[in-house]
């Protein structure tokens, strides 16, 4: 964690190596964009891991990610960080998926009907399985605070849930969230503190 | 500044997020407010316990292998598709390679679109002899838009193209709300962010089974998540005759807490209020209200606590 919060710190601003990368990536080099994912690639695939629960999600939205990084390099002109533009479409892609979960029209009940249609997930289970939290694997630590913290995030809308993710977990300034999410400190300081207010609600004294 | 205000900046300067002059004023306040000190410490615990689990929060060492072998995967792909065109002989007659391959997925995509607005789609499945793009179209029927369109793979021998897509459907539906199918619509429509008149519709229509635990749970969500105002007070509207109901009243201690709307909040405590027989939930209220920043606010939830006391 530590070392998220050193490479957050770092973010604001490329190094001249990292420039240099770029421009290359950008002339075709595929070598440089490899050095340029690897440079990135931990904290995009915390931050999806932890955005969708599970690995094959995790997965995707990595591999999207970078995919559409890669085809769309050529339109970076430096005006943000790498970091800052790597992030905004790694949440983009994170909220979309999480969106067309929630949004599969043609799947979804809210409680599963299991007489009629036993392959259908239930919406209450599909919206539960859209925190790292709710993830199996996660679930062996059999953390108590943890199994509390799982439910009191499905309280956060969407927008509370990824600035908090991105400040709490992933060490990312506010400032700089603000930027990845198309908007302001201030809204991003807002987002953060009713976040907060909402879980402490849920959690009482963890 | 309200005490109000002072709960937004301990959450911020717990995240290192004050600047020098906040931090400086936020010290002066806390020397002299006894609350907003025991606010803090509390804040300072809860903070601290949620980065315990902090340590529990890493991904599977093996994934990030297999995560970088499947974009390589992936680059490999598209570089073997882009390599004919960088063939010597191309680059010469063809060198803006990148405009032409916009052109030709381009031009791929309204061929595709004017085929389909353009050709009639069988009802009946696709037979067995029907041709791969007879198959596909038959899953786009007649009089249905198809968006997000996108090609993710050419072939290998580039005579085939692999496509996504949505495709959306007019509906027009009418059915009872105990159906499954209306429920699903409902469910479906309140999920629309875009659309926040759909979404009150939604909660006013559900608001008629509120009784019901999946619709209950449902206005719940909608009350404490909701940005627009209306829909949240529709969702409001429809919990109240359920006040009685555990899972209700906590929904309306948390609106009552973190709802940004004085209205939401008021209404919320005239709900509770004939709850407050018992003293506990009394005191809960005032201790929720105690920094609102709305003076009328705080008058109603300590005038619960008076009225339980004199009622003693």
């Amino acid at each position: 964690m530590e070392a998220v919060l050193r490479r957050a710190e770092q973010a604001g601003y490329d190094s001249d190596e990292e420039k240099l990368l770029i421009e290359q990536a950008q002339s075709g080099n595929r070598e440089a964009f490899e050095e340029l994912v690897r440079k990135h690639d931990r904290d995009i695939l915390r931050l999806a891991f932890h955005m969708l629960g599970n690995r094959e999600e995790a997965q995707e939205v990595f591999q999207e990610t970078f995919l559409k990084a890669f085809r769309s390099l050529n339109r970076f002109r430096f005006e943000s960080s790498f970091y800052t533009w790597i992030y905004r479409i790694a949440t983009n892609v994170s909220l979309d998926h999480l969106r067309k979960r929630q949004t599969l029209k043609e799947e979804i009940s809210y409680e599963s009907d299991t007489e009629t249609n036993p392959d259908r997930p239930a919406l209450k289970d599909t919206l539960a399985a859209t925190t790292y939290y709710s993830n199996p694997e996660r679930r062996l630590y059999g953390r108590e605070v943890g199994e509390r913290i799982q439910e009191a995030l499905k309280s956060l809308s969407e927008k509370e849930r990824l600035v908090f993710e991105l400040r709490h977990y992933q060490g990312l300034r506010l400032r700089m969230i603000g930027e990845i999410m198309g908007s302001t400190e201030e809204t991003a300081k807002n987002y953060l503190f009713r976040a907060t207010q909402k879980l402490r609600a849920q959690l009482g004294k963890v | 500044m309200s005490c109000q205000e002072y709960q937004r900046q301990i959450v911020l300067s717990l995240y290192e997020e004050l600047d020098d002059s906040e931090r400086a004023g936020l010290e002066t306040h806390l020397l002299g407010c006894t609350g907003c000190r025991q606010s803090y410490e509390e804040h300072n615990a809860f903070c601290n316990a949620l980065a315990e689990d902090k340590t529990a929060w890493e991904f599977p060492s093996d994934l990030l292998v297999e995560c970088r072998r499947g974009l390589a995967d992936q680059l490999d792909r598209i570089e073997t598709k882009r390599s004919w065109w960088r063939m010597p002989a191309f680059s010469v007659v063809f060198t803006p390679m990148r405009m032409l391959e916009s052109a030709t997925l381009i031009a791929l995509g309204l061929a595709f679109g004017v085929y389909i607005s353009n050709h009639q789609v069988s009802a009946v499945g696709p037979s067995a002899g029907d041709s791969p793009a007879a198959m596909a179209l038959s899953a786009v029927p007649q009089n249905s838009r198809v968006s997000n369109v996108r090609i993710v793979n050419t072939g290998s021998d580039t005579a085939t193209v692999e496509f996504t897509g949505d495709v959306v459907q007019p509906l027009r539906f009418t059915g009872k709300l105990e159906d499954d199918t209306t429920r699903r619509l409902l469910f479906s429509a309140l999920q629309d962010s875009m659309n926040p008149g759909s979404r009150m519709q939604a909660v006013e229509v559900l608001a008629r089974k509120s009784s019901e635990p999946s619709v209950k749970e449902v206005l719940i969500h909608a009350l404490l998540n909701d940005e627009n105002l209306n829909v949240r007070l529709k969702a409001f509207d429809g919990l109240k005759p359920f006040a009685d109901d555990d899972d209700v009243r906590a929904a309306f201690m948390q609106a009552l807490m973190s709802d940004p709307n004085d209205g939401v909040r008021v209404a919320v405590i005239d709900a509770l209020a004939p709850f407050t027989k018992s003293e506990a939930m009394a005191n809960s209220i005032e201790a929720v209200t105690r920094n609102d920043d709305n003076t009328y606010v705080r008058l109603k939830g300590q005038g619960l606590v008076h009225s339980v006391g004199d009622q003693r």
